[in-house]
């Protein structure tokens, strides 16, 4: 029998000091970005005006947190429980990530203090209202979710700091409110959340589809939510194996493989379906003469495809599954593959006219390492003082 | 789960009635917006334009833009932009034809398209389509998120690059300035040489036709706008011997692009009956689970 339970490091060790360092300089850059506009540090331009903060903090982060309602569909929703020991960090990582990608369309949007604008003025034609209203409402179901973690870890040990004192009797009793009501509706929670991922998920592929002349035919498709999707689905088994490999690694806990592994039996039919529907879609709509041309397009095309099918094979093998570094390059291999995928969908797939070219600044670079730095942070902190893991 | 079913019911149905009222307005008709009277729209005749830049000059003074210097110093002085820009909502361009050789002066400016989809993409609707025709910016929503600008097919909005608070900026057919006052745009005024035809798109359409049909040898018979990307109501005429996609108007299809994403996104939430349906059969699932695990005792991860 295990059970979840904060892990009560040192917190502060070197690889802390260096995640700080990460954050600092995006910080940096975020000053010049805020106070001097997007041309003092990205590398954006009239016919790129979306740059990787977009594909990579937003597009990317959304897919990367698919871990937590994949998890949840496995486990709660269809019964899986001996994977229970999955579910909450990669609920937490969820969490994380979209908080992160809320912070990450606050770094990219010109007017930035007006974002709550998306509340109030509503254009149901647009698919990035969508997108937004998901990833709202997602966020908070994901903070809902993530609950329960601190009513365990401090309800009837509530012990505030300083004066702040008189309010644990307080705080106390919010707890206990909380684990009663959502011991009765986290159900509506759960499925919740199944459905605002698949709404936003396929949302997120359906963007570039209002860029019919811009998009490379390889993308371009309308079942592209549906891909989306798909690869979300892949990706999300697939971040918690990468994520809990690297967690028994610098934690310097028991190895997960013989959970893992069982975890990835899921892998090779998520992608082999995936695959089909990716070929089968280019091949239907006349597009595949274009994977075979000397272009940039084709070999971004390729990389992805590889990137999907080599894990596919791969995973299909019992021994690969059930072997700690082959597991997690494959588990690896597939998260690549989804950001190649968003990158190619909204970045190098696009074609968006002569004269003008897009490479990300270092400052660009700086912030998306100061957020995936702060996400590390944070899921570090969670882990150290919550109950996340499961103990052995 | 120490629920029963009616109450797991219940609750379900309360929480997808909360979803569906709160989102409501995201169930909106679909369909081409193809008003019967368009507005109004400029024809720009290619075969006239000499390339003097009045009517550029006209744009930056009516919209106070800020000259654009080709050098580096005086940068008050010579206004020379190179492209569409934050200070320059039209330009002169001029093109050559690949195959003829032919020199065409073009202006470049919003299109004003008829179903735009700036507008389709804009989240908070910050980008309208008037009744007079123009597509118009209303600073007071927008949060510069720059999606018009990916979906723009010729890339006519710009976006302040190194203001700390930018705008998106974009021809507006002088709407506000002009139009609504019964006058003309600025650039068809200033025009010298008759090549921008400023009038209601019907009638823009009927001079273009009679000016095709008087000169047949002078123009290309295609009336570009006339149905590119669902019709614009800026429409451009071009020389016989000239290709509209060598000046810099490529041969999109005719139907506009959000009639995709549109039909992808209301199909996907018709009435909201697709998420709830997934909602209820995952309950309904997750339901079954929890019995069955409950009938066998199992408390297999814990």
């Amino acid at each position: 029998m295990s059970k979840a339970a904060a892990l009560r490091q040192t917190f502060w060790t070197p690889n802390v000091a260096l995640l700080i360092f990460f954050m600092l300089s995006a910080a940096v850059f975020a000053f010049f970005r805020f106070f001097y506009g997007f041309g003092s540090v990205t590398n954006l331009n009239p016919e790129y005006p979306m740059g990787m903060w977009i594909a990579f903090d937003v597009a990317c982060g959304v897919a990367l947190a698919a871990g937590g309602f994949t998890t949840c569909l496995i486990v709660e929703i269809f019964g899986q429980h001996k994977y229970h020991a999955l579910l909450r960090p990669a609920l937490l990582t969820a969490f994380i990530g979209y908080m992160l990608v809320g912070m990450g369309v606050m770094f990219d949007l010109g007017r930035w203090f007006y974002i709550w604008h998306a509340l109030v003025y509503w254009n149901g034609n647009s698919v990035l209202f969508e997108v937004a209203w998901c990833v709202m409402c997602y966020l908070s179901v994901l903070a809902v979710e993530n609950v329960p973690n601190v009513v365990e870890e401090y309800k009837d040990r509530v012990n505030l700091p300083g004066p702040l004192r008189v309010f644990n009797n307080f705080v106390n009793a919010c707890l206990k409110v909380a684990e009663t009501v959502l011991g009765k509706v986290s159900f509506a929670f759960v499925l919740m959340g199944v459905v605002l991922s698949f709404g936003h998920q396929s949302s997120l592929g359906t963007m570039m589809l209002i860029a019919p002349y811009k998009l490379h035919e390889l993308w371009f498709t309308p079942i592209s939510p549906l891909l989306f999707l798909m690869s979300a689905i892949c990706v999300g088994p697939s971040m918690v194996i990468f994520e809990g490999t690297l967690a028994t690694y610098f934690f310097n806990r028991k190895s997960e493989v013989a959970l893992l592994g069982d975890f990835a039996k899921f892998l090779p039919w998520f992608l082999g379906v995936y695959l089909i529907v990716r070929f089968g879609d280019v091949i239907v709509r006349g597009a595949l003469p274009a994977a075979f041309q000397t272009t940039k397009y084709a070999a971004a095309f390729w990389v992805e495809m590889l990137l999907f099918a080599v894990p596919f094979i791969a995973l299909m093998s019992k021994r690969v599954r059930f072997h700690g570094g082959k597991l997690f390059l494959s588990a690896f291999s597939v998260v690549l593959g989804v950001v190649a995928m968003r990158f190619n969908a909204y970045l190098i797939g696009m074609d968006m006219g002569p004269g003008w070219n897009y490479f990300p600044s270092v400052g660009e670079f700086a912030v998306t390492l100061g957020f995936i730095a702060f996400g590390v942070f944070l899921y570090k902190a969670a882990v150290n003082y919550l109950p996340i893991l499961e103990k052995h | 789960m120490g629920i029963d079913r009616r109450k797991f019911l219940k609750i379900a149905a309360v929480s997808g009635g909360a979803a569906c009222t709160a989102l409501s307005g995201t169930a909106q008709a679909s369909g081409p917006q193809v008003p019967a009277d368009p507005g109004y729209g400029m024809l720009n005749d290619s075969t006239r334009c000499i390339g003097c830049k009045a009517c550029q000059s006209a744009c930056k003074q009516i919209n106070t833009l800020q000259r654009e210097s080709a050098l580096p110093q005086d940068a008050e002085l010579y206004d020379a932009p190179r492209s569409l820009s934050e200070n320059t909502h039209t330009l002169i361009k001029m093109h050559r034809d690949e195959k003829s050789g032919e020199a065409t002066f073009v202006k470049e400016q919003c299109m004003h398209c008829i179903d735009p989809a700036c507008q389709s993409a804009c989240l908070v609707g910050a980008l309208i389509k008037e009744d007079t025709g123009a597509v118009t910016w209303d600073g007071g929503k927008c949060m510069g998120c720059r999606y018009c600008m990916v979906a723009c097919p010729y890339n006519v909005p710009q976006f302040e690059w190194h203001k700390a608070i930018p705008d998106i900026t974009k021809c507006n057919l002088c709407n506000e300035k002009r139009v609504k006052k019964g006058q003309a745009t600025a650039c068809a005024t200033a025009c010298p040489a008759d090549a921008i035809v400023f009038g209601k798109r019907d009638e823009l359409i009927r001079i273009a036709r009679t000016r095709i049909a008087a000169k047949p040898e002078a123009y290309n018979p295609h009336i570009y706008g006339e149905k590119e990307v669902g019709g614009t109501n800026v429409l451009y005429l071009t020389k016989a011997k000239v290709n509209f996609a060598s000046i810099g108007l490529p041969a999109f299809g005719y139907k506009a692009p959000p009639r995709l994403t549109e039909a992808i996104q209301h199909g996907v939430f018709k009435y909201f009956i697709p998420p709830v349906a997934i909602y209820a059969a995952l309950g309904g699932i997750m339901y079954y689970n929890s019995r069955r695990h409950k009938v066998k005792g199992g408390q297999d991860h814990e």
